[in-house]
Formats: C-alpha cells, structure tokens, sequence
C-alpha cells in the first residue's frame, strides 16, 4: 500500500521533504514540474519513476500540507497545480530542523571517524 | 490532527470515484505528454519520444493502483466489493434469502425480546441515588422467616451501626382525603422522615420531610405524589404550604415527588409501588413496644461496606438487641440484609435465566438451519469458487467474502428481528408477572440494540464459518474434474450432524415447556379453598371523624351488609380486612397460642390474622371442616370468638377437636385477646396458589375495628350494575365514603398464576419456534440428498428396485439423524430440566410422560418432514434420473 519506493532508494519523508521545498521556492507546480525539478536538483541521483510522485502528492494533499487546483500550463494545457498550505510550510519549517540536525549529527559522526 | 485529515479525506474518496479517476487519468496524460513534447524538442522521433517517456514515467496502470489504494481505505473498498456482490446474489435467490432472513429474524427477535426485559429487570440498577448501596435489613424470628421491624430496632440499629451511612422505613397504610371535593381514599405511606430522600434526589416542588416533623402524634405535614398533585390539585404550583384534610384533620402539603417516583419494594413486602401521599411517623419509634413489628426498614451501605461485612456487624447488634430485650430473646429476633435490588428480582431471577437459556438454543437451532441452507447453496457455488481460486483468489480472500455475505444475512435478519422483537417486547410486557410490575417499562433502549447487532454478527460468524471453510478446502483439481455427485455423499455429513443438533435442542425446548405448561394446568387445577366465580370485590375506608368509636364502624359495616343483602341477585355479602392475593395492604400476622401454653411456646407461632364479619366465608363458598359461621347474635353481643383454619387447629390441638377450644389472639391494635374457636375453615390460599405461607384466624369484627375494609359481594348480577349498586347503597350510609379497589375475585386469582403463565407462554413459544426451524431443517437436508442422488436413485430404478424400497432407502436414510438427535436430546433434557424444579409445581422435572411425548412429536414431525421428499424420490422418471446432471 504504501508508495513504491524510487529507485535509488529514496526514504518517503525525504521525497515529501524535497517536494515541499521545492514548493516553497518555486510556487505553485504541476506534477510534471516537480519531478523536473526533483530530477535537476538531485542531478540525477535520485532517479524516480515520475508515475510514483503522485500517491505521494495526494497523501500530502490527505495532510493538509499542500492543496490542488486545475489550471493552464504554459503550453496552453489544462493542468493540476500544487501549492504549499500554511500548515504545509510549518511542516517544512520542522523538517528541515530535524533534518538539519540530523546532518549535522551524521557529519560529525563520520567527521570524528574519519580523524 | 493530520491523522484525522487524512482518514476524513480518504473516507471522501471513497465515494469521488469516477471524478478522482477522470481526474487522475487527465493529470497522468498532461504529465506523460510533456515529457513527450520534451523528448521531442531534444531531437527525438515521435515513437522514441513516446516510448522514452513511458520508460521515464514508469507503469501507468501501477501508479494508478497506487494513487486510488492511497486514496481511498483499501478495508473499507474491499468490503463495499464484497457488499455489492453478495447483494448481487442475495437477489439473485429471493427464496432462499427470505428463508434465511425469516430464520434469523425469528431467532434474534425472541433473543432480543428477552434480552430487553433481561436487562431492564436484572441488570439496569434501581432508579434511585446510589442504588448500589441501597439494602433491605430485615427482622427473622425464629419460625417465621423474615419479616418488618420494630420501632425500637429501627432506633437501635441506627445508634450502632457503623458500616451503614442510614436507615429509613416505611408503613404502608390507607388514608382518606376529605374537605373539599369527592372524598378520597389515598394509600398513604408512614415513613421516617429521612425515607424519602433515600430514594429520590430531590422533591418536584417543597420539600422533604423534616427530621422533627416525626413523632407529633398526629401528623402535620404531608408530602404527595405527583398523581395525586395533578388530579385532585389540578397540579396547583401554589399548594406548598396549603393545609388539606386527611381523614378529617388539617395537614400542611410541604412538598410535591418528581413524576416518575416510584417505590420498589420486594413482592410480598406489603409496600404497593404507587403510593398517594407520605406523612411522617405519628410516634416517636424509640417509645413503641418493642414486639409491634410493621416497619419495613431500607438502610444505605457507606461507601466500600460489602453486604456480607455488614450481615456480620447486623448479628452483632441483634446479639445485642437479644441480651437486651427479653421480647426479642423469646422471638430469637435475627437480622437480615439483602441488597435492595436483588430482594426485588428475586422471585423473577430464575424464570427470566431460565427464559434466556431457553431463547439462545432457539437462536442454536436457526442459525443451524442458515448454516444448512449455506451449505446447500455453497454445493451449488462450488464452480464460480473453484474459478476464482483458479484465477489467484488466495483461500483468505475467499473466505473472507463468504463471511462478507453471512454477516450482511445476519445483519437483516436482525433488523427484522428489531421489528419482530419491538412487537414481542410489548407481548411480553402485558404478560409480565408481578415481580416485574415496579420495574422499568422494557424498550428498544441502546443497549437493547448493541446486544442485537453483537447477536447478529456472532450468528454471522457461527453459521457462516463452517460452509465457508468446507467450501474454500476444496481441491481445485477435484471439483473442476468432477461435477459433485460423489462429494455429495461426503458433503452430507455435516448437514446430519446439523440436523442432529437441531432436533436435540429443540427436544430439550420441548420437554421443558411441556413441563411449564403442565404447571400451569396444575395451577388452573388447584383448589385456591374457595371459589372466586361471580365475587365482586371493593375496597372501603371507613376512617376519619365520623368513626371515631368502634361502634360506629360496625354500625356501618353492618347496615351495608344488610341494606344490600336486600337486592334482588344479591347471594351473599362479606367483609374482610385482606382478601386473598391482594398485597397492597400491609399483611397482618401475628404470634397465636392456646390458653394453657406454657411461657416458652408463646411467641413461637404466627398465623395471618384477618377480621371479618358473618358471610365472608359464605360469600367465597369456604368450606367449613368443624362448627359454624359468625353469625348477628356474635355480632350484637360483641362474643370472645373466633374461626381458625385447618393448619391453625391441628397445629395447636393435633389430637383433639379445636371446637370450644380457647385460643390467645393478637386483636391488630397490638392488644392480647382470648377467644374461644366456634368453627375450623379449610385454608384459603392468600399469597401463593402452591403454598400455605401461615396459618388463618378470622377475628370477630367489633372485637378487631379496621378501618381499611373490603367486601366481597357473590351476586348474579353483570359486574357494571353491581359495582353502581355498591356505590349507591354506600353513598346512602356515608355520602363521603370512598369506593375503590373494584376488582373481580378472579382477577386476584388470575393475578396469582400470572408468573407461571409468563414462562409457559414464553416457553410454549419458544418451542413452537424451536420444532418449526427443526421441522425445515429436516425438510430442507431429507429433499437436498434426493436432489443429490437423483441419478443414483434413477440407478437403483433401472435396476429394478421398488418405489417401497426407494421410499424406504431415503426414510431409513433422512431419519437417521433425526434419531440419533432425540437420543442425544433425551439424554439432555434429563440433565437439564432439574434446573427447572424451582418453577414447576404438580409435576416432576424428570416426568416421564412429558419427555416421551417430546420424543414421540420430535419423531413424528421428523417422519412428516421426511414423507415429501422419499414420496418425491418413488415418483422419479428413471430415464429422466439417469440424464439428470
């Protein structure tokens, strides 16, 4: 039940971390946008099938973090645009700490490890 | 909070399918058609386009699975799948859905209806505060089992007691309200100030009574009901503080009971449930004679005090009371504490278990006959589950949609049954007996309902498992490979066994009503010591300031006798303090001995004591075994005698004649009296139709004045002139004399068999049902095998066997199991109708005829459900049979 993992095995809460970010800073996107974006980001490291981004769009959406509306796209096509909520961007906000933190604790582990 | 969300939101989904998947499959296609639209400007040709944007993508369909699997509850989706196709197929078979829901609806309403009257009477507490804590302390003296209290105990047991927080008690008598408008009689209760706050949190209007209000002789202050409030006050919000007049003098109302106030009092504790009115205790307990027992005494545990810590503090004080009162020495006066609640169901308690074990193999038997239509059915489903296993269902899968369906069968069956019982709820309402009459209206309350639903899934589950696993165990190979004749042979077992269960339940149902009802045939039977054909019975208060001398009581009681003696119809007309089964008045009983007792066999023996005047025994045709009736010349002269029944006289004189005989008797006023026997009456039945509770003595009227007495008219005359006669001749004497309590003799008789009425009824019922379902049961298996064995018969046919041998093949075959079931269900029932000795009166738990006629019906209806179908099997085209598939 849960989304199949992307190959390069990204864990769910980052792939959730990446496209809130990438929401914040970019505004509201389409899904095809954002796996574009998810793509040139992790300079193709993280390569994911695009079909799996969106059972995991609509459980944030089921969150309340991000809301969806139909639009036009550039090239003139009808198409969904994702936005961040507010409570969306509190959950970025508390992410990214954990995160953070988490990095920080990571580097100094293999930091110390590598004197 | 997210959490939530997200249920909330996939719950929606569920039901946005269409949208969510039009949606879904507009965004998936403007995705993959960028990608393609990119892939193109890089250079690409259309198809590598196109199919480079299918590999980047991923799978579509799996990304599709994926989004609705998040979107909806995949739980819930399932079920709704499985929902739909059950329905599916319930309306593809109306029948057997019908039958099958019918069963249900029969064995879940008669468990609901039970349930219902179960948990209103024995598991819903008292509706008074702390009910928990709330006992019964009675007073047990040493022949006599329990009984009321004296004021003195009541004041000793309150200074000592340590484990209980307080005690109240109460007198029920009768009072007459006078002054302004038609006079009234009220049943007014005598009660220790602190009675009523025990049982009611607050009062409608006013107040309670005041601790000092007590002991002032005559009372002053009077609480009322809230009927009495409204119907002869006209519920007056402004009467708090008015003075009204009982029985002649002025009474201050101080405070109005909320509507739904009731007193629930054991049966047979002389407390009626509605009273009219409550004044406090005209004496100061503490100076009463310490032998006058007439108060029934309540007492609240403190918090964490256990009945049986207190029954050992209560042997204490009675120690006590014993070593220190000579009266209650001689009495060997006991104390007794029983929780209030439990004093109540008492005499119901075993009936209602008994009922609700009886229902429950009702609902044994329906669900195994479900249980047998499922199983025939699932013979017939054998290839669309072969199929879907074939195809990948995983057994769970499987099962798990069988079960799907049982339970949804199960579900409308108890829905049914919520009709079905709502409407047995009221029959059994109007049937309950007089142990239940203070209690709680039964209704369809919530956990009447739950108990229902939780019914209807269990049974779900238990008549569905077992087809389900017997259908999903199939080996594939087998079943595709061969179309069922030879498993059906196999596949029979379980519908015999099934077969055999039902028919030994529905025998022990049987036996066990076949013993309920003989009961009440033997109560219809018993002679109650008099005849209560063609009695008219009323109640009169002669009370108040005009019958303020005994004179004048007599003088009333006299003339009325006499004035409507001279009516044409009229037989014969008595006056009685307590007529037979008539427990609203409070029992009068009392110690008796004869003249020359020693002092250690005085106050050792009661007897109910009843005054009365000539024609009471005449009117109710009471035989007389030695000498006479009262008669106007006693009357006159006010003579020392009286008339005991046959267990006073040969208790006291065994060898003797009782005629001329000098008796001591207590005269009701507490006042020793000695009176000489001038007649033996044969015992009449007061407070059970099956047992003689005490004996009787029958004091002479002008030498024991009451002024609550009833007459009792034998007449030939239609009961509605009667009563208008009644009244018209008492208005003459008194114009404010009250009539009341007109009731039937035989209502008071009939009012005595209502209990075991109730459980034979019910029982009877119950049985009807059980031999119903066992009677389809063995219908359904006996024709299902000749459907089964069709070919085979056709066969046997061929090969020259008789229509007789045929017949006789599927007889020996169908009635096999149904044997074994009476066997097993003798062997039951002797096992378990013992459990029923305490609700059986003239017949034996083990009373052979019964239980051999429970056998022969079972048999016999076994025989009639087989007849069709052998019959069905001789009458078989042999060609026909032989190509049937």
């Amino acid at each position: 039940m849960p989304l199949a993992p992307p190959r390069g095995e990204v864990l769910q809460g980052t792939l959730d971390l990446i496209v809130l970010k990438t929401l914040d800073a970019l505004g509201p996107l389409h899904g095809y946008g954002i796996a574009q974006r998810v793509q040139q980001v992790s300079e193709d490291l993280l390569k994911l099938n695009q079909g799996t981004l969106y059972p995991g769009l609509l459980r944030l959406e089921q969150r309340g973090w991000i809301t969806s509306k139909w639009g036009i796209s550039d090239n003139n096509r009808k198409a969904k645009y994702y936005s961040l909520t507010r409570s969306g961007r509190k959950q970025l906000a508390t992410e990214t700490a954990t995160w953070e933190r988490m990095a920080g604790v990571i580097s100094r582990l293999l930091g110390a490890e590598g004197a | 909070m997210s959490r939530m969300r997200t249920f909330a939101s996939r719950l929606l989904g569920l039901f946005r399918k269409r949208t969510g998947d039009a949606n879904l499959d507009a965004e998936l296609r403007a995705h993959l058609d960028a990608l393609i639209n990119e892939n193109i400007c890089r250079g690409m040709s259309v198809e590598e386009a196109r199919f480079a944007a299918r590999r980047e993508f991923g799978g579509i369909e799996q990304a599709k699975e994926a989004y609705r699997e998040q979107r909806g509850l995949p739980f819930v989706d399932t079920l709704l799948q499985d929902l739909r196709f059950a329905f599916r197929i319930f309306a593809k078979k109306p029948g057997f859905t019908t039958v099958a829901i019918a069963t249900l609806a029969l064995g879940i309403g008669a468990n609901t209806a039970i349930f219902s009257v179960v948990h209103s009477v024995l598991l819903q507490s008292l509706p008074y505060p702390a009910a928990d804590r709330l006992t019964v302390v009675w007073s047990t003296f040493s022949n006599e089992g329990r009984g009321p209290a004296s004021g003195p105990e009541l004041v000793y047991l309150r200074q000592r007691s340590r484990l209980f927080e307080e005690f109240g008690g109460i007198w029920a008598q009768s009072g007459a309200l006078t002054g302004e408008g038609e006079p009234e009689h009220v049943r007014l209760g005598l009660v220790t100030p602190n009675f009523l706050s025990m049982l009611a949190t607050k009062t409608q209007l006013g107040r309670f009574l005041l601790p000092e209000e007590q002991g002032t002789f005559s009372a002053k202050s009077i609480i009322l009901s809230d009927a009495l409030w409204r119907h002869r006050f006209g519920a007056n919000p402004h009467l708090i503080g008015q003075s009204i007049r009982l029985n002649g003098h002025p009474v201050t109302v101080v405070g109005v009971l909320p509507p739904n106030f009731k007193i629930i009092f054991p049966e047979g504790s002389s407390v009626p449930p509605q009273m009219d009115a409550f004044v406090p205790f005209s004496s100061n307990l503490a100076q009463d004679a310490p032998d006058q027992n007439y108060i029934r005494v309540i007492g609240r545990l403190r918090k964490g005090a256990t009945v049986p810590k207190a029954q050992a503090e209560l042997d204490s004080i009675a120690a006590q009371l014993r070593s220190e009162f000579t009266v209650f020495s001689e009495q060997a006066l006991g104390l007794q504490v029983v929780p209030l609640h439990g004093d109540v169901v008492r005499n119901v308690r075993p009936a209602l278990l008994t009922l609700f074990g009886g229902v429950s193999l009702v609902l044994l038997i329906a669900c195994a006959n479900v249980a047998n239509l499922l199983l025939s059915r699932a013979n017939e489903r054998r290839k669309e589950i072969t199929l879907r296993t074939a195809v990948g269902a995983a057994r769970g899968r499987v099962i798990r949609q069988l079960l799907t369906e049982s339970i949804l069968l199960s579900c409308f069956g108890g829905a049914a049954a919520l009709v079905l019982g709502s409407w047995a709820m009221n029959l059994l309402w109007s049937l309950r007996p007089a142990g239940m009459e203070s209690l709680a209206t039964t209704a369809l309350s919530l956990p009447v309902f739950g108990f229902t639903l939780a019914l209807s899934l269990i049974s779900g589950i238990l008549f569905g498992l077992a087809p389900a696993l017997g259908t999903t165990s199939l080996n594939l190979v087998e079943s595709l490979k061969q179309s069922g004749r030879s498993l059906a042979t196999a596949r029979q077992r379980p519908r015999n066994i099934l077969v055999t269960a039902e028919v030994a339940l529905g025998f022990v149902l049987l036996a066990g009503a076949g013993l309920l009802l003989q009961t009440l045939a033997s109560l219809l039977r018993v002679d109650p010591g008099f005849n209560s054909q063609h009695v008219m019975t009323v109640r009169l208060s002669a009370s108040g300031v005009k019958y303020q001398t005994p004179e004048a009581n007599v003088h009333f009681f006299r003339e009325l006798q006499k004035n409507l003696s001279a009516n044409n119809g009229i037989e014969s007309v008595g006056v009685i303090s307590h007529l037979p089964f008539d427990d609203t008045l409070p029992n009068w009983y009392s110690y008796y001995w004869r003249e020359d007792a020693p002092k250690t066999e005085q106050n050792t023996v009661m007897a109910d004591h009843r005054s009365s005047l000539p024609g009471y025994f005449q009117s109710l045709g009471a035989q007389f075994i030695a000498g006479r009736d009262f008669g106007a010349i006693d009357v006159e002269e006010n003579r020392p005698i009286v008339i005991v029944d046959d267990n006073v006289a040969s208790r006291t004189w065994p060898n003797s004649s009782a005629i001329g005989k000098k008796l001591s008797v207590e005269n009701g006023n507490f006042v020793r009296d000695t009176v000489e026997v001038i007649g033996v009456v044969k015992h009449i039945q007061s407070h059970s139709l099956t047992d003689q509770v005490r004996g009787q003595i029958y004091l002479l009227y002008p030498r024991a004045v009451r002024a609550h007495m009833a007459l009792t008219v034998k007449s030939s005359i239609d009961s509605q002139s009667l009563v208008s006669l009644i009244r018209g001749e008492v208005t003459k004497l008194d114009k404010d004399m009250p009539v009341y309590g007109i009731l039937p003799m035989n209502d008071y008789v009939e009012k005595a068999r209502r209990s075991a009425r109730f459980t034979s009824t019910l029982a009877g019922i119950m049985a009807a049902i059980a031999v119903l379902l066992a009677c389809t049961g063995i219908y359904s298996v006996a024709s299902y095998s000749v459907l089964q064995r069709t070919g085979e018969i056709g066969v046997r046919m061929a090969l020259g066997a008789k229509p007789a041998e045929i017949f006789a093949m599927i007889m020996r075959q169908s009635m096999l199991p149904v044997l074994v079931g009476v066997g097993v269900g003798l062997a039951l029932s002797l096992g378990l109708t013992p459990l029923l000795s305490h609700l059986l009166f003239g017949v034996r738990p083990s009373d052979p005829l019964t239980i051999a006629a429970a056998g022969i019906l079972l048999f016999g209806i076994g025989m009639l459900a087989c007849y069709l179908p052998a019959r069905r099997a001789t009458q078989l085209d042999p060609i026909a049979a032989l190509r049937y598939e």
